[in-house]
């Protein structure tokens, strides 16, 4: 079962991506995995220091992004990759590259995007002080066909989380979790319950 | 070029009645109790049809939902021993070793609604929803995915009756049926819309508890129950039609029937004795307990041979299988058959009792065969096989007013069905022709 896999996380900035990205790596560790993050902030300061937001330079981001995660994912790591990767086409390269890949859309309106922006990008943006901005004025193409979708506006990051964990482990991509037995109370309960039917 | 007509979408909707005999079914469908049913046998094929083995609702719906052998899929029943403390335990969802059908058909894409399926519980991961049947403790942990926990308790879902009333209130029993019938019927309109499925499924146990209670109420006109069983059957009845029009809305004339599935996970037959196997065990020298009064297995001496299981399950105390065995493995085989010709000759009134002793290697096969019990009895009708060990006596009456019995569960198939069929073979027909 411990096969590697990539996860891929795409929407809008501050959709939630890192922040499910993280929760869902620390579950993957209990659970005995070796897991990767590779997050879009963090691969702009060095994988792709120098790369802009043009739309050569964004293809170009996450196609690196894509090849590192191909190099995990058949060394038997769980890839989880964390970037807005706007470009329908891009991710699907990746797939394709990749096989063992599961696309999670943060999907998020743009209301509360902008009333939770952490960065402070989207008044800038709105402001026109961030040109190429994704989602106010660059593109953003969301997946047809993605494995999850999670609506991080009206699902709580434990639900969405859940969701994931869920999709991984119908998928047999992770071994389901422990601790899924009786506790001692509800053995009780269930002893009544066989009882009233003559069981025990 | 040339365009092919496309084919209507394959579906399969199966409906359970849980502990519903093939010949109680057939007979309400002729005295019109159950029109919808009466329609459907004279239109279809009605089958008789094998429980697992035991015919307990843990084993023979996991050997439904897996395709599997208890010996593959590993559960035995609704107890198990511990190996070393030989303390009772209950298997859970957890401890069903093969895949099930909706995970096999979840590898080609397609998706399951599953509704009130015994022997899921704790609810987990399967492509589409689950929602957990008997023993289901917490609606908190029966629902997957957890979105739809909320709209469920909206609408008053209720996993089981309340059993208790079984004995102290029958009528309660009657209200509770019927109360909980209804919000299976409102699960069933809400994820039928609501879910893109290939699979659904919806189990009614309410059948089940019914008999297990008011057997009499089913099989008696002279029943002061009587008319408000029949009652309970003729709402079963409008339940199965609604799900049938349902799944042929938009569809009608050819090919009905076409992937629509009725079965039941075993039979039912009234009680006049219980049979205390342990007691009879005791009787003949096999089992002895610390103390008088035990309140489980565990609490049998180092020197018990044998010791049995409900229903009717008989393992062997071996050497290297339980932590305290005596037996030696080379002695069980004749053991076993030392054990065999005397309950063989187990006499009620001049009745014979045991009407099949089934060895271990007869009936279960796979990883976890060895895991099995030793023997697997069945008892002529009216008599009811326990694992209890609280009483001396081996005969007695009981409150209960039916048994499970084996040979005469029964499937209606709009799907073609083996003759002589048993329980884990539908499974593979479904996910066959679903994929075909
Ligand atoms: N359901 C939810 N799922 C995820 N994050 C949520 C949710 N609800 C609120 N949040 C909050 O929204 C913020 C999302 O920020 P996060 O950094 O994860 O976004 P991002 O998609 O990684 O953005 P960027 O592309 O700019 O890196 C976090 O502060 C997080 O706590
Ligand atoms: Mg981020």
């Amino acid at each position: 079962m411990a096969k590697g896999f990539t996860l891929w996380f795409t929407g809008l900035s501050g959709s939630g991506k890192s922040a499910l990205a993280e929760r869902v790596r620390d579950i993957l560790l209990e659970r005995g995995m070796k897991v990767e993050v590779l997050d879009g902030d963090i691969v702009r300061q060095n994988l792709s220091k120098g790369l802009g937001f043009s739309k050569e330079d964004r293809d170009t981001n996450i196609r690196r992004i894509g090849f590192v995660c191909n190099l995990l994912t058949r060394n038997e790591v769980v890839a989880i990759a964390a970037a807005i990767s706007p470009y329908k086409a891009i991710r699907d390269e990746n797939r394709e590259l990749i096989g063992r890949f599961v696309e999670v859309y943060c999907k998020c309106d743009l209301d509360t995007l902008k009333a939770r922006d952490p960065k402070g990008l989207y008044e800038k943006a709105l402001r026109g002080e961030i040109k190429n901005f994704t989602g106010v004025s660059d593109p953003y193409e969301a997946p047809e066909n993605a494995e999850v979708v999670v609506d991080t506006a009206s699902e709580e990051v434990d639900a969405a989380v859940e969701k994931i964990i869920g999709k991984l482990e119908e998928m047999r991509y992770v071994p389901a979790g422990d601790g899924r037995g009786y506790t001692e109370e509800e053995e009780e309960g269930i002893k009544a319950r066989l009882r009233d039917l003559g069981y025990i | 070029m040339r365009f092919l007509r496309r084919r209507r979408k394959r579906r399969v909707c199966v409906v359970g009645l849980d502990g519903v005999p093939f010949g109680l079914l057939r007979r309400l469908g002729d005295e019109s109790v159950m029109p919808r049913v009466a329609g459907m046998v004279a239109s279809g094929d009605l089958k008789q049809m094998r429980a697992a083995l035991p015919p307990v609702s843990s084993v023979s719906w996991s050997s439904f939902m897996t395709g599997a052998n208890p010996g593959e899929h590993g559960i035995f029943g609704f107890t198990d021993v511990a190996p070393e403390s030989y303390q009772l335990r209950f298997p859970t969802f957890d401890d069903l070793a093969t895949p099930t059908l909706w995970d096999r058909l979840g590898e080609s894409g397609r998706r399951c609604a599953i509704i009130n399926q015994p022997a899921t519980y704790p609810a987990r991961a399967v492509p589409g929803v689950l929602v957990s049947g008997f023993v289901a403790l917490q609606l908190a942990k029966s629902v997957w995915p957890k979105e739809h926990l909320g709209a469920l308790e909206g609408m008053g879902y209720r996993i089981d009756v309340d059993s208790q009333k079984g004995r102290e209130d029958p009528d309660g029993l009657l209200d509770d049926l019927e109360a909980t019938l209804e919000t299976r019927r409102r699960a069933a309109e809400y994820f039928w819309g609501r879910e893109s499925w290939d699979y659904f499924q919806v189990v009614v146990t309410g059948t089940d508890r019914l008999h297990h209670f008011l057997w009499e109420a089913v099989v008696r006109e002279d029943d002061p129950r009587h008319e408000r069983a029949m009652a309970y059957y003729r709402a079963v009845d409008g339940f199965i039609g609604e799900m049938w029009d349902r799944f042929h809305e938009g569809s009608p004339g050819d090919g009905e029937g076409e992937g629509f599935v009725l079965l039941s996970d075993h039979g039912f037959a009234g009680v006049r004795k219980d049979v205390r196997l342990n007691a009879w065990l005791r009787e003949n020298g096999y089992l002895d307990y610390e103390k008088e009064g035990p309140g489980s297995v565990a609490e049998i001496t180092a020197d018990t041979r044998a010791f049995a299981l409900d229903p009717g399950r008989i393992h062997l105390n071996v050497r290297g299988r339980f932590g305290r065995g005596c037996v030696a493995p080379e002695e069980a085989r004749g053991l076993r058959d030392e054990l065999a010709a005397g309950l063989r000759e187990l006499r009620f009134e001049g009745e014979g009792v045991i009407t099949h002793i089934f060895p271990r290697e007869e009936i279960f096969r796979g990883q976890k065969a060895e895991l099995g019990p030793d023997l697997v009895l069945l008892s002529r009708p009216g008599f009811d096989l326990k694992g209890t060990t609280k009483h001396p006596a081996v005969f007695a009456d009981t409150h209960f007013q039916g048994m499970h019995t084996w040979d005469d569960a029964f499937v209606w198939s709009g799907l073609p069905v083996a003759d002589e069929p048993e329980i884990a073979d539908l499974a593979g027909g479904i996910v066959g022709w679903l994929a075909g």
